[in-house]
């Protein structure tokens, strides 16, 4: 089996005459992961069902394997897809994760005999003789990823599949799938919207906001650095700093469990930016509070494991560390509609 | 009531005495009925796929139509056809008005829309991702479908049985554009309105028990195979 990327070149996705996705190029290698990370309604799975050719959807531009254009059955051929919802037959799990393998013409034995190690590899082998329909949401994902596994795609193309599992489920299925990962070879994409499944799973991250890359590179640095408000807001930096209420010629943005809440009368920490304002309203999430504080611009978040003291209607300053502040360039602060450019900010360790 | 429970006494006496015509009547019944629900499947399956995975204008009128077509009156489709196969009709030529090809088309006439309109109601029942997510695990589009019709086989039975049901039972079609000649197109329904319009209650009790066994005997027989189905899964 050779190893193979895909990627795309110009590809457009449209129904009537609104753009779902615009990506002017995009590569993932054989043996990494990428993750497509961007909020809902971003045009994720859009980009996830092009790149398979899937879907009834009007498209321009070329899916590439290995940096050819490919055909619509190349891509069937060289790829397999696990959705957010596993949809299963009525059949045992060993039956389902054998299918991909008999849907490409493998014979039923055959087909089990190779499938019984995925399912085993997901944690699921003991289930084989189970009918699907009997199975949790979270065995059922875990057949639906051998099924996709089982065919050893060198393509593998995940759509939010932890959505809908309880915490734990997700939390053992990422530990798994990533050994499984690393063993298949293939080019993976993985389409969330959860930064920290992309920590856990892809070498490099990508943001889509608007069917639009706004962001690609390496994992870490991509979610540490935002390159523009939305990218900012999509990667948990939701606490914004104005450039008027800062005196910096740049938008700074910061997580709101960052911030600190502080007496206007206190004086600052070392190496810290505060802005003033006055409490909105305080709601307890158990274990943390919300603050919400208007400023002169726009209002501003804490979160806070502290106890809160301050009631609505009382002066308060909102303080960040700097190390913990992220810069806006005033050029990018477009936070809405189409980018400057049409290509994504390129980190430096592309 | 002791006309009745004559009836079934006589009907009973009149079936184990194996009388000859009335295993061919049941035979020619056996061979119409299902010949026509096969050709209800071969035309009915691929037209409730279509009604329920296609995307075309005028798909739903087409979806309401052939649920109409599930309550429409043999009668009206004998009339139809006798229309048509008149000899002065449109294809008269072909003589075959009062043969069991007649009746054969007339009753798949019947059938067809019943087995269409539950074949698009059970591939609606599934998931509306199947053939998407079947043809992202490498499938080509006739296999995906093949997939699919696998995935709904039990509802696909029951579409099977109530053609069969539909046609096996029905007397206005058959009496039309048969015309329930002895020995060449009398069927079960036929010849029991005509044994109890000459006042033979027994034979037409006969005539029905018959006509429930085969029913009964045909659906058992689907049953049995779709509930294995089931408890497999």
């Amino acid at each position: 089996m050779t190893a193979v990327s895909i990627g795309c070149r110009d590809l457009v996705v449209s129904t009537g005459d609104r753009v779902l996705l615009d990506v002017a190029s995009l590569e993932v290698s054989a043996g990494t992961t990428l993750a497509v990370l961007g909020p809902n309604g971003a045009g994720k799975s859009t980009l996830l069902r092009a790149l398979a050719h899937l879907g009834g959807m009007s498209r321009t531009g070329d899916v590439l394997l290995d940096g050819q254009p490919a055909t619509a059955s190349q891509l069937r051929a060289a790829s397999a897809a696990v959705f957010q919802r596993p949809v299963l037959q009525r059949a045992s799990a060993l039956d389902n994760a054998a299918a991909g393998l008999r849907l490409r013409g493998t014979a039923r034995r055959e087909a089990r005999r190779r499938a019984r190690p995925w399912l085993r590899a997901l944690g699921v082998g003991h289930l084989a003789d189970q009918p699907a329909r009997t199975l949790s949401g979270g065995e059922a994902q875990r057949v639906a990823i051998a099924r996709a596994l089982a065919v050893e795609p060198r393509v593998l193309l995940l759509d939010e599949p932890f959505t809908g599992l309880d915490a734990t489920s997700r939390a053992d299925l990422i530990a798994d799938l990533r050994t499984v990962l690393h063993r298949l070879g293939a080019a993976v994409l993985l389409v969330t919207h959860d930064r920290e499944e992309a920590r856990a799973l892809a070498d490099r991250t990508a943001l889509l906001v608007a069917g639009r890359l706004r962001q690609v590179g390496g994992t870490a640095h991509v979610l540490d650095a935002p390159a523009d408000a939305d990218c900012a807001s999509l990667l948990g930096y939701t606490t914004r700093l104005a450039p008027d209420l800062t005196g910096c010629g740049e938008l700074l943005v910061a997580r709101p469990e960052r911030c600190q809440l502080l007496d206007p009368a206190a004086s600052l920490p070392p190496n810290t930016i505060a802005v003033g304002g006055t409490v909105r309203r305080t709601v307890p999430l158990g274990g943390t509070t919300r603050v919400d504080v208007d400023t002169a611009a726009e209002p501003v978040a804490v979160l806070t494991t502290a106890e809160v003291t301050a009631l609505p209607g009382q002066a308060v300053r909102v303080a960040v560390d700097l190390e913990h502040v992220r810069r806006i360039p005033a050029a990018v602060l477009s936070s809405s509609g189409a980018p400057p450019s049409r290509n994504a900010a390129a980190d430096p360790m592309d | 009531m002791d006309v009745l429970v004559q009836g079934v006494l006589d009907a009973v006496r009149l079936l184990a005495s194996g009388d000859e015509d009335t295993w061919s009547i049941t035979a020619l019944t056996l061979r119409i009925s299902l010949t026509a629900t096969a050709i209800a499947l071969l035309l009915g399956v691929p037209a409730g796929a279509g009604l329920a995975l296609g995307r075309f204008r005028g798909r739903r009128i087409m979806l309401a139509a052939a649920n109409t077509g599930m309550g429409l009156p043999p009668v009206v489709v004998g009339l139809f056809v006798t229309v048509l196969l008149w000899r002065s009709g449109p294809l008269g030529e072909l003589g075959l008005l009062y043969t069991p090809t007649a009746m054969v088309i007339a009753q798949a006439g019947i059938a067809t829309p019943v087995v269409a309109a539950l074949t698009a109601a059970a591939l609606q029942q599934v998931d509306p991702d199947f053939v998407v997510q079947m043809r992202a695990l490498g499938a080509t589009r006739p296999r995906a479908l093949a997939a699919l019709l696998a995935e709904a086989r039990l509802p696909l039975l029951a579409a099977g049985m109530a053609g069969f049901g539909a046609v096996v039972s029905e007397v206005g079609a058959a009496q039309m554009v048969g015309g329930n000649i002895e020995g060449q197109t009398r069927v079960l329904t036929t010849a029991a309105v005509l044994a109890t319009s000459r006042g033979e209650f027994s034979l037409a009790i006969a005539f029905g028990i018959l006509l429930l066994a085969i029913a009964f005997a045909v659906n058992l027989a689907v049953t049995i195979v779709q509930q294995r189905q089931t408890v497999r899964r």
